[in-house]
């Protein structure tokens, strides 16, 4: 079953790449070949193998600690003002899931 | 949403249709750190320093989850009806934002933290209603965006960036806008009862999304459904449900159809428009969270969470109405908040009689507010080492309460011991000593002079008094002037500066006027 | 103390000379940064690294130099706080020499996927030194430093030490601290060490592992003990041969390699145990599903907002900043790499892959687990199918360079300890012998390394 041109696409606006015509057409094949390969797990039952994690998540005192960082992150070099990391404006995006 | 059952008795259709709500309510835990991390999760700090490795998503950074956010979730779990299940998984949610730093948020998607609850809200429709909870699970809070402060950019403030969040999902058991907003006071007033959030939407520690369909009465078939967000008041939700679900019904009486979208609620405007010019199709790619081993609690420690729960806010009416023999509406001003209620029993328990002191508490709230802001100064507070504030609070409204209960002071002489209380609070705390409050208010009140009189033959004398000094009054009420009465009342308790048992008075009053001529 | 500081000059003249030699296994090192650690106040006297000079792979944090992953994305990155793990060795007294080469964000088998172009193997220029931790392979190889700090997330400690003829180990999941290890397949990465022979390299594992609160999936358990002496005799020591490892078709140098190995293991005392892995083919297709899944997630932090790379300031929009950010920063290994997890991942395709993979990978897990159950201290295997192949043979096809994992990523994804040790030559060119333990048996495959090691002539021809 091949990859198409549209899921690339779809893909790669998913994972926000830019991928160019040239490039879409490479990944449409290494993406089928790779695609093929894996596909070689359909052969194995698994069955309803609830993967069972028997780990528990040790949980952290709620303690304010700071200082994790060697400098603050305004010193991070990315584009900043009044204190607030700064990036074009949304545009046909909207709100994300947790505003306002 | 899951197909509800058609509920009787709904909001009387707006033209054959019935309204369909849903709330998705996000609610911030009242923590001192993060959910992941060890920064302080406080609101109105200078924009992105309370940061890390962790909540800016910095290249080799890992999540810690906070215990206190976990026991705060299961005590809200609890609270409001819902099975916690003790082994629950977190997952990642990925999509791509400015505010989310990690390009995923952790949340919680199959195997969450709590399923199956239920919020008993007195509907302004139908009355008493069950709204079911479908389930409350655990997930960080994204950073803060600014649209408007830089122009043509938008700006990230990553405090907020990992805040702890429970999401509490309603079923779509509400059929109008004011069941909503009543839904949300209800669920609010539990959540600040249990301490778990400030429930504030003004500061964002609250948040709701809501979700509206509409059909014709009577259909159990659900309709597409619309989702808003950006709502900042329970009263712009109802709004902004009212404004929606007149927007569809106009649509399906006009023959078109609905399209599901995702709103925003333009309060200046009353508005709900679109967010986004196409509906993305929201595919989040859940996955485990690979980075987090499965959160397991034991039955040990949910036992106590269980026995630790306070008493919910409609457990306490239903006593206070019991107990305390307070009417439904008495019951439900005072257990409104819980440090009130809290303090009301304590008064009781000083000695004040259940009714006078409720009547006290919801008659005289500015006068006791000022009591309790004066006792709860640092100078007061070092002046009674042993007692807390809340103590030193409640004894002066016993003492009100009991002296006014029997007879001591008059309404209006307890208003003023209020006030000389407020005044001159070391008085109430040298008056301490005199033990008993009937006893603490005697002696504030003596100095005063305001004791209430009640020998009769004092009360009588004045009365005769008055009549004969005013004779051209009492004949004019004699002849038919009932206002006069008033007057003749008002004569008497100047006469003894207000501190007459306006009971005698009456008494007093009516027995003489009998024995005169006319009378 | 002037035996530090002499340390330091010397470690800065071996490296000089190894990159003026046209190696590449460095990215940034300097002598300055060396000397002025030397200075430094000590840690502890007999820090149990004092002496040893460590590099470190560029995509673990540290605080003296910048941490790019190798990658365009994270140009000039400087991380404000630094991993567990290196803290760790610092403290313990070791200098640390510099970052080195690695395929980008720890994606590929031979350093050849590196934004800086790739290492060459010490033992022939012609040909890689493994991947993804190829410098750090290289820099021991080569005698610069005495160890490195490396990363596993499908065999990429262990191929490279095989390759370039030094040890590598990858221990249990969990053993060592992931906080600072830049994210590929969180449930499969580790950081693991090379070094000159089995106990330096479980010396500095022995250093930095141990439970870290900032780790959420570190195991709860104390630092591991520095090895003992090496034994003389594996008298008792029941060692598996999983037939699977040694299919027909099997290169012939890495088969002369390992009946040698396996004689010498035999002449220790050691029994020798037929048994069977039996889902071994499905754990390259398993791990190309799961690995990539999970690295589409861990990579869509690099966005351009709060660090790294940012491309198209002029953009109309975020959505066009993220696309030509993320378009330009990656190189192609690691596009192909988050597309097929993305895919993986979408809707509709969950359960016929990730989930797929997760069940296949419990089968994997219990294939050891069944193993070791029945009495086996140990499985040894090549490390690699083939000796190490030239710079550029594997570039074309992105499957035939996953091949090259077919023996290491089965460890990764049971999560169990593996060690490879240099069993001998083939034609000048170093073949790997591996040590798989049970789940914590670190100490096992430590001691049975240490007994081969002595005996084995890791740098003699096998045929």
């Amino acid at each position: 079953m091949a990859v198409t041109r549209e899921q690339i696409q779809h893909i790669a606006a998913l994972a926000e790449l830019a991928v160019d015509d040239a490039a879409a057409a490479e990944l449409e094949r290494q993406l089928t070949r790779i695609l093929d390969y894996v596909r070689q797990l359909e052969e194995l039952d698994t069955g309803d193998t609830r993967v069972a994690d028997e780990r528990v998540a040790p949980l952290r005192r709620d303690e304010v600690v700071a200082d994790r960082l060697d400098r603050p992150a305004r010193d991070f070099g990315a584009a900043m003002r009044q204190g607030l990391f700064v990036v074009p404006r949304l545009g046909e995006l909207g709100g994300g899931d947790q505003e306002p | 949403m899951s197909a509800p059952t058609v509920v009787p008795g709904g909001e009387a259709p707006a033209g054959g249709w019935e309204t369909v709500i849903g709330l998705e309510v996000h609610v911030q835990l009242k923590t001192r750190t993060k959910m992941f991390c060890g920064c302080s999760s406080v609101f109105g700090d200078p924009p992105n320093t309370n940061v890390c490795p962790v909540c800016l998503g910095l290249p080799g950074a890992l999540p810690a989850p906070n215990e206190q956010a976990l026991r705060l979730a299961v005590r809200a779990a609890y609270g409001l009806g819902l099975t916690v299940h003790p082994r629950s998984i977190f997952a990642r949610k990925n999509y791509f934002y400015p505010d989310l730093p990690k390009g995923y948020q952790i949340s919680q998607h199959v195997e969450p933290l709590s399923t199956g609850g239920r919020l008993e809200i007195e509907s302004p429709d139908r009355g008493p209603l069950t709204v079911g909870i479908t389930r409350i699970h655990l997930e960080e809070d994204a950073a803060k965006s600014f649209h408007d402060k830089v122009p043509g950019m938008t700006a990230v403030d990553f405090n907020r960036s990992g805040v702890p969040l429970i999401e509490i999902v309603g079923e779509p058991d509400l059929r109008s806008p004011a069941e909503a907003r009543a839904y949300l006071t209800a669920l609010k007033q539990v959540l600040v009862y249990l301490e778990v959030s400030d429930c504030s939407m003004e500061e964002g520690s609250l948040r709701v999304d809501a979700n509206v369909s509409v059909r014709p009465a009577g259909n159990a078939e659900l309709r597409t459904r619309c989702e808003i967000k950006n709502l900042n008041s329970f009263a712009n939700v109802e709004r902004a449900l009212v404004f929606e679900r007149d927007r569809h019904i106009a649509v399906y009486v006009s023959g078109g159809t609905i399209e599901q979208r995702t709103m925003t609620f333009d309060a200046a405007k009353g508005e709900v428009r679109p967010v986004r010019s196409k509906e993305e199709s929201h595919d989040y790619r859940y996955f485990p969270e690979p980075d987090i081993p499965p959160l397991v609690l034991t039955e040990a420690w949910l036992a106590a969470e269980r026995g630790a729960l306070p008493e919910l806010p409609a457990a306490k009416r239903a006593r206070f109405e019991k107990q305390h023999g307070l009417t439904r509406y008495e019951a439900g001003v005072l257990t409104a908040e819980r440090e009130q209620a809290d303090l009301y029993e304590m008064a009781v328990a000083k000695g004040g009689s259940p009714k006078s002191v409720a009547t006290w508490m919801m008659n005289e709230v500015d006068r006791l507010q000022a009591v309790y802001k004066r006792v709860s100064s640092p100078e007061i507070a070092r002046l009674t080492p042993r007692l807390s504030s809340a103590e030193v609070f409640v004894t002066a409204v016993a003492a009100v309460s009991q002296s006014v209960e029997t007879g001591d002071l008059n309404r209006q002489g307890g208003r003023q011991l209020l006030e000389e209380i407020a005044a001159k609070p070391e008085r109430l705390v040298e008056s301490l000593a005199a033990g008993a409050p009937r006893a603490i208010a005697a002696s504030l009140a003596k100095p005063l002079g305001i004791l209430q009189i009640s020998d009769a033959g004092e009360i009588e004398g004045w009365v005769r008094e008055v009549l004969d000094v005013h004779a051209a009054q009492v004949a004019r009420y004699k002849g038919g002037e009932e206002k006069l009465y008033g007057f003749l009342v008002g004569q008497v308790m100047k006469r003894s500066k207000g501190r007459a048992d306006p009971k005698l008075v009456n008494a007093a009053l009516v027995r003489v006027l009998k024995g005169t001529p006319g009378g | 103390m002037s035996d530090r500081r002499a340390l330091a000059a010397l470690t800065a003249r071996r490296i000089r000379e190894l990159e003026d030699g046209g190696a590449h296994a460095f990215v940034e090192w300097s002598e300055a940064a060396l000397l002025a650690q030397a200075d430094a106040p000590a840690s502890p006297a007999g820090g149990a690294l004092a002496g040893e000079t460590v590099a470190v792979k560029d995509n673990i944090c540290d605080l003296t130099f910048r941490t790019t992953c190798c990658s365009r994305i994270l140009e000039g990155w400087r991380s404000p706080f630094e991993a567990t793990a290196v803290r760790r060795l610092r403290d313990a007294g070791a200098l640390v020499a510099g970052k080195t080469n690695c395929d980008e964000f720890g994606m590929g088998s031979s350093t050849e996927f590196s934004c800086h172009g790739p290492t060459v193997n010490p033992c022939d220029s012609a040909r890689v030194p493994g991947g993804s931790s190829g410098g750090s392979a290289a820099a021991v190889a080569s005698g610069a430093v005495s160890m490195a700090l490396g990363s596993e997330t499908g065999g990429s400690v262990r191929q490279p030490a095989a390759f370039c003829g030094v040890v590598g180990i990858k221990p249990t999941y969990g053993r060592v601290s992931r906080y600072g290890l830049v994210a590929f397949g969180s449930s499969l990465d580790q950081i693991g060490t090379f070094g000159r022979d089995v106990e330096g390299a479980a010396r500095l594992l022995a250093v930095i592992s141990g439970r870290d609160p900032f780790d959420a999936t570190s195991l709860d358990r104390d630092p591991l003990p520095p090895p003992g002496p090496a034994p003389v005799s594996l008298a008792g020591t029941v060692i598996g041969i999983p037939r699977e490892y040694f299919g027909e078709g099997l290169h012939a140098g890495v088969a002369a390699g390992m009946r040698r190995a396996m004689d010498r293991l035999r002449a220790l005392g050691a029994e020798l145990r037929d048994v069977s892995l039996l889902h071994t083919k499905y754990a390259v297709p398993t791990y190309y599903i799961v690995a990539p899944a999970e690295a589409s997630s861990n990579l869509a932090r690099y966005d351009g907002v709060r660090y790294g790379r940012r491309v198209g300031e002029g953009a109309a929009d975020v959505r066009a900043l993220y696309r030509a950010t993320r378009g330009s920063g990656f190189g192609p290994e690691v596009r192909r790499r988050i597309l097929l997890g993305t895919y993986v991942l979408s809707a509709g395709f969950y359960d016929a892959y990730y989930g797929k993979a997760q069940g296949a990978r419990e089968r994997i897990g219990g294939d050891f687990t069944a193993v070791f159950a029945g009495g086996v201290h140990a499985v040894f295997t090549p490390t690699t199918p083939t000796p190490a192949f030239k710079l550029g043979e594997n570039l074309s096809d992105p499957v035939a360079m996953y091949l090259s994992d077919i023996y290491v990523c089965t460890a990764n994804l049971a999560g169990v300890p593996a060690l490879s040790l240099p069993i001998g030559r083939d034609q000048g060119l170093p073949l790997g012998g591996q040590l798989i333990g049970p789940m914590e048996g670190e100490a096992e495959i430590i001691r049975i390394g240490q007994a081969l090691e002595a005996v084995v002539g890791g740098a003699e021809e096998v045929r």
